[in-house]
């Protein structure tokens, strides 16, 4: 171990407790800008040390989700796990938390890592850490003004996933069709999972569904069934191209309001205490994981089954008589999913709806169009539009058929007013952005309804 | 009633970026006047009645869809395009779209690929992405407010020939090139830009103004006022952030 290594360790160490202490949130990255800059290699060495090996978990959404359901199946060996919980998923964030775990020795105390790696991260997270287990969840529409178009994220992809080391498996979602191409076209045969529950698949294509053409004769694919954005069973009217044969497939899919969820894998019931099909998803993600590394089907039951939900995201809280849940959406697909899930399966009616279009935002808020609102015009009652851009969500409602209050850019006052025309014992769905998620928790911890999010 | 029929050019490929917002604007509009609304997706292969159309809209794609509607749009498409635009049908073509409404596209290697020729431009590939929100000076169009709020996101770099003029002067962004100052075209019943955001939602004064000149020729104009205080409200706070940015 270079004593550059251990120096970095401890420069990134007292910057973690320096930013704590002096109130600047939970010091999730600046950590690892610092160590970096004392040691680039840091996160490569620290890596090493891990005696299990380590998963990095990529995709458009549900990256925090499922990086916490695979968290809980290595935990459970048991195993001392270091991740980047906090939706830190920069290389930045992914070395700070390999510093965090680290003894002043320079040596990571843990024996599994588990990364949430940004798709544009994917190649220099994989050369530096070196992983067991790729975990590529989809590929949708995300914040274009970031990283250019899907395609060139496809190729960034593909090519990180051909530097795997030689042990190392790549799980891809085969139910999204630009990740059954890239997988495809690998030197090495992937895991393959996704949903096979025609039943539950049985609604169309969403507005935002952007994958939709054969990539070997250019034909618009056919749809068996769809279950998320544009992932289902697909394939090519002319026979060219269609999702790959499952290794591990989800069946007999039950969903429960946005408390639990069950599904058949393995010909076992696995129960999850999240909602909604994207949910789904995340945990047929994890368990395929698990499958990867050779774990067993009855022990990945017992595991995904206590993982409650990751902060922000379906999390609920109960304040002024009320019943809160926040739920994160970043994109389209996302957005749909929530909004879809919050009418139908916990019969949503009273929203704020955040939209704010900084930097890890989106700059672009173009995306709104693409949502379907237009779920809400039949039962919603009160929709509050919040947020840097409320106006401009304001007026995507008022398109939509959605009445909607005058818009709110100050999200206090916007909690404020859905406080007051919701009645007491009914339930306020709070759709966010990320950072509008992030302002808005903060917000509600300093009005004593949450705990800080490095606590909980 | 009035028909008023909106015909989206590749939908299902050429369909980035919210365009379906400038659908909807136009759409919505159109019905609270009391007039019939219809959209007409125009997909690959050969479509009858463009003829009937008052608004054609065309978007912009990724890469890999353009390509797939090229051949398709040359020639299938160009000839019913350039004889229902003749007949005082209005277009507004989106950043993808856009750059085929010229005469030609050249790649970064000096490959030129034609396009439909209806105006007078052409883009060449850039080496910088424009990316942000872009304000536009619109004065020339005599338009209230004078001003175009959006958002760019693009790599062509488009030049405009002698024969047409800008849709107006970028006061915040880059616009057709970066070096010129202008942004878009607006040529006849034709207008072109690189701005999305969606376009047409925020600013519903371009939106009334592409209808009012489609529906010319069914003598429908002046169109019924709408209540746009909310719209106007969220262009006006774009535009001031913006600017205040830049001051």
């Amino acid at each position: 171990m270079p004593v550059r290594t251990a120096l970095a360790v401890m420069a990134g160490k007292a910057t973690g407790s320096l930013s704590r202490l002096t109130g600047r949130g939970g010091g999730t990255t600046f950590p690892g800008d610092v160590a970096r800059a004392v040691d680039p290699q840091v996160l490569r060495r620290l890596a090493r040390d891990l005696k299990g090996g380590a998963v990095i978990v990529t995709g458009t959404n549900g990256k925090t989700t499922t990086s916490r359901l695979v968290h809980a199946v290595l935990e459970g060996l048991p195993a001392r796990v270091v991740a980047n919980r906090a939706g830190a998923n920069l290389i930045y964030g992914a070395t700070a938390a390999a510093v965090a775990g680290a003894g002043v020795d320079g040596h990571l105390r843990a024996d599994w890592g588990v990364f949430e790696i940004d798709e544009a991260t994917l190649p220099a997270a994989v050369d530096e850490i070196q992983p067991r287990a790729v975990l590529v969840l989809n590929l949708f529409r995300d914040q274009l003004d970031r990283y250019g178009e899907l395609e060139l994220m496809a190729r960034t992809i593909q090519r990180a996933l051909d530097k795997l080391p030689p042990e190392a498996v790549a799980v891809l979602n085969a139910d999204d069709p630009r990740i059954g191409e890239l997988g495809s076209h690998l030197s090495r045969k992937p895991l393959w999972f996704g949903l096979d529950d025609r039943e539950a698949g049985a609604q169309p294509l969403p507005h935002a569904a952007d994958a939709r053409t054969c990539p070997r004769c250019g034909a618009t694919l056919e749809f068996d069934a769809v279950y998320v954005g544009h992932d289902g069973e697909y394939r090519c009217p002319n026979g060219d191209f269609a999702r790959p044969p499952l290794d591990v497939a989800a069946r007999h899919l039950r969903l429960r309001g946005l408390e639990w969820l069950g599904l058949n894998l393995d010909g076992q019931l696995v129960e999850a205490r999240l909602g909604g099909i994207y949910n789904a998803y995340n945990v047929t993600a994890a368990y395929a994981v698990g499958r990867a590394l050779g774990l067993e089907p009855a022990y990945l039951a017992q595991r995904l089954m206590s993982v409650a939900a990751a902060f922000g995201r379906q999390e609920r809280f109960e304040a002024a008589g009320r019943q809160f849940t926040i739920l994160l959406a970043k994109n389209p697909t996302g957005f749909n999913s929530v909004l879809r899930d919050s009418i139908e399966l916990a019969r949503g009616r009273h929203y704020l709806i955040a939209l704010n279009d900084r930097i890890a935002d989106g700059t672009d808020v173009s995306w709104i169009w693409d949502v379907d609102f237009e779920l809400l015009r039949p039962s919603v009652q009160i929709v509050v539009p919040a947020g840097d851009r409320a106006y401009d969500l304001a007026v995507r409602l008022k398109y939509a058929g959605v009445k909607a209050e005058p818009p709110q850019v100050d999200l206090g006052q916007a909690l404020d007013r859905v406080l007051a025309l919701t009645p007491e014992g009914q339930h306020t769905f709070l759709l966010c952005t990320y950072t509008a998620m992030l302002d808005l928790r903060a917000l509600l911890v300093k009005r004593g309804w949450l705990k800080p999010y490095w606590a909980t | 009633m009035t028909k008023f029929t909106v015909g989206w050019l590749y939908p299902d490929l050429m369909n980035i970026y919210g365009d379906r917002g400038n659908i909807l604007t136009l759409v919505e509009r159109a019905r609270w006047r009391g007039l019939e609304p219809e959209v007409v997706e125009l997909r690959k292969g050969v479509h009858t009645g463009l003829d009937d159309i008052d608004v054609f809209f065309f978007g912009g794609g990724q890469d890999r869809e353009q390509a797939l509607v090229y051949d398709d749009l040359l020639e299938l498409k160009a000839e019913p395009l350039t004889r229902a635009l003749a007949g005082g049908a209005a277009m507004l073509a989106v950043c993808g779209g856009y750059q085929l409404l010229g005469h030609y596209y050249q790649t970064a290697d000096g490959e030129r690929y034609p396009g439909l020729g209806l105006l007078d431009l052409h883009t060449e590939a850039g080496h910088q992405r424009c990316i942000g929100n872009v304000v536009v000076d619109v004065s020339g169009l005599s338009l209230e407010p004078d001003t175009l709020v959006g958002f760019e996101n693009h790599s062509g770099r488009t030049f405009l020939g002698a024969g047409v003029t800008p849709l107006g002067r970028v006061i915040a962004g880059s616009g057709n090139n970066g070096e010129d100052g202008t942004e878009g075209v607006a040529s006849g019943t034709i207008f072109g830009t690189y701005l999305h955001g969606s376009l047409l939602p925020k600013n519903p004064h371009l939106a009334d103004h592409i209808t009012a000149t489609a529906l010319q020729r069914r003598g429908v104009i002046p169109l019924r006022e709408l209540d746009d205080a909310l719209e106007l409200e969220a262009h006006r706070r774009v535009r001031d952030r913006e600017l205040a940015g830049r001051r």
